[in-house]
């Protein structure tokens, strides 16, 4: 019995040892551990490298040695004590709440929208998803371009309708110049949101409607009793997700406004790039990512605790 | 809520066989609205000057013209910034690849407490926002000479897509049974050779979807090219797109027409695989 179920490969010891090798747990961690010494470098090592940087002085004169004055939370008071703070906090969270929201609204409707049966209703769905899939600096020129003052597509099609009758300076306005980066972003974020929640849509057993239908529920209903249940951890992770890439939107406002003018559409990353990399001040920089980076991995966790929640790991 | 119920019902037992019509309209009407920016882009990189800034915009170019590409190909030198966009995109995507494969197949396939810490700590590492890494990194780069080398934006690139492709393949991987290779196995084919017989071309899909993906993440990525290097001539198609309409007087019809030319491969891609991309993001974006 034994001699016939042994399998061929194993007469050679070589072959032996190679396969005991690769079957035992020691191939998994390797596998793993590729993978993970990679990020622990590249991720890791740069996340307490930027700690130390917070409490350190980092000039454009010191930043090859790695002997500099310590200064304590100096960095941190300075950022709090700075003028700017309190506007790029507010920014930072008008900013957020409003990408989040429009986003996750607009997504909705367009995902219920596309889940009706029609013909070649995941072709459109698909269209609509290629705003995602484009490169940040293209939309950031695109809508430079719409929203532009005196050639602008925006201003022109909003005077044609009669809703304003001057120029409205979209990017040069202190007032409008956050809302302006906002709708370029919503624009961006809201195919994202769609494709989420409509993964979570077909997620949904289609026997349940047909049993609250019979139970005489109408399509308001069960979309309140039904579809936002069952939806939950869905949008729990997706409203977490999407706040998480709403930091991500410097591309587009670097390109757009650069988070001006005067800083009225500065955001916390934003201005977290421009003290380092154009004010020099890598301490200031640092000081504000690690702030960013606790807050961003307080969602993160809330991220992958609604994943989880959604799928027993 | 209108009108008697009788004529309202008559009225939609009318409409019955239109409404699977009337909802393909609206969606043509939904995705039309919602693309006019690229619409716009690509005609408005077609008109010359006086037509582009024109009082009234004209909603198709009365007189087209490739001037503008013309120019930015032989003058300001796109075919460098496009070549540079490929080396890096390309060599992100095989980097990504060959780090996630062993180990979304090693997630996939083993169930500890650690390997779901793993699973947690590339979540968490996933959605780091690449403006706030780029300061230690830059800094570090600095420390060992890579600053101004496109190995050193490879590297940097690699962490932003590299834990979004764990997660995705690890998706893939996991819905191939795992007897499949056992068969194999007992037929004297040893695990590896299992491995790249049986399951990695079980996982096609999967790797169209990611590696489709994470080049188009690469090929747009602006921070760190636009922080490690200040080199004109190393840097890819973003950066320079930058240079183009970063300033407060952009030359649009120049900016247009890199812009659109930039954005065609990513339009072709996405056009090809549109309906695998759509299915493998629903599929395993979130888990």
């Amino acid at each position: 019995m034994s001699i016939s179920l042994r399998r061929p490969t194993d007469t050679t010891p070589w072959r032996m040892s190679r396969d005991r090798f690769l079957d035992s747990p020691t191939i998994w961690a390797l596998l793993i551990g590729a993978a993970a010494l990679f990020l622990l470098l590249l991720v890791g090592y740069p996340i307490a490298y930027n700690l130390v940087m917070s409490v350190q002085e980092v000039t454009l004169g010191n930043l090859p040695s790695f002997s500099r004055p310590w200064v304590g939370l100096e960095n941190y008071r300075q950022l709090l004590a700075d003028p700017l703070f309190l506007l790029v906090a507010k920014n930072t969270l008008i900013f957020t709440i409003a990408n989040v929201a429009v986003q996750f609204v607009l997504g909705l409707g367009l995902a219920l929208y596309f889940q009706l049966s029609f013909p070649a209703s995941s072709f459109l769905r698909g269209l609509v998803l290629v705003g995602w899939m484009l490169p940040p600096l293209v939309i950031g020129a695109v809508w430079k371009w719409l929203l532009g003052s005196d050639s602008g597509f925006v201003n022109y099609a909003l005077q044609g309708l009669g809703l304003i009758s001057g120029k409205i300076y979209w990017l040069s306005d202190p007032s409008l110049s956050l809302l302006a980066v906002t709708i370029a972003n919503i624009w961006f974020g809201a195919p994202f949101n769609m494709i989420l929640l409509a993964a979570g849509l077909a997620g949904i057993p289609a026997d349940i409607y047909e049993a609250a239908a019979l139970d005489g529920a109408g399509p308001v209903r069960r979309f309140v009793w039904i579809t936002l249940p069952l939806l939950r951890p869905t949008i729990y992770a997706l409203l977490s997700l999407s706040t998480v890439y709403t930091m991500r939107a410097f591309d587009l406002i670097y390109t757009m406004t650069h988070g001006g003018p005067l800083d009225s559409s500065n955001i916390f990353p934003v201005w977290s790039y421009r003290m380092s990399f154009e004010l020099f001040d890598f301490g200031g920089g640092a000081a504000i990512a690690t702030a960013m980076f606790a807050l961003v991995l307080v969602v993160a966790l809330a991220y992958v605790r609604s994943v989880n929640a959604e799928r027993p790991m | 809520m209108s009108g008697p119920a009788p004529a309202r019902d008559a009225m939609r037992r009318a409409l019955v066989p239109l409404r699977p019509w009337l909802l393909t309209l609206g969606g043509v009407a939904i995705a039309a609205v919602y693309l006019f920016p690229v619409y716009w882009m690509v005609i408005s990189s077609l008109k010359a000057n006086p037509e582009l800034f024109a009082a009234v915009p004209t909603l198709y170019p009365h007189a087209p013209t490739l001037a503008a590409f013309r120019w930015i190909f032989e003058r300001e030198n796109v075919g460098l910034y496009l070549q540079n966009s490929a080396i890096i995109s390309f060599s992100v995507t095989a980097l990504t690849l060959v780090l996630a494969t062993g180990a979304a197949y090693a997630l996939a396939r083993t169930r500890t407490f650690w390997t779901a810490a793993m699973v947690v700590a590339i979540m968490a590492v996933q959605v780091l926002p690449p403006p706030l890494l780029v300061t230690p990194m830059f800094v570090i780069f600095r420390q060992i000479g890579l600053v101004n080398t496109q190995f050193a934006v490879i590297l940097a690139t690699t962490t932003k897509v590299l834990p979004f492709a764990i997660i995705m393949l690890r998706t893939s991987f996991a819905q191939i049974p795992v007897e499949l290779e056992e068969a194999a196995r007992v037929d004297g084919c040893p695990r590896f050779i299992a491995f790249f017989r049986i399951t990695l071309p079980l996982a096609r899909t999967g790797y169209i979807v990611v590696s489709s993906l994470v080049f188009l993440l690469a090929y747009g990525e602006f921070v760190y090219p636009l922080s490690l290097m200040n080199r004109k001539e190393l840097q890819p198609g973003p950066v320079g797109l930058y240079s183009f309409v970063g300033a407060d007087f952009a030359d649009w019809s120049d900016a247009l027409a890199f812009a659109t030319v930039f954005v065609a491969p990513v339009i072709v891609l996405y056009m090809f695989l549109q309906r695998r991309i759509v299915s493998g993001l629903t599929a395993g974006a979130l888990k």
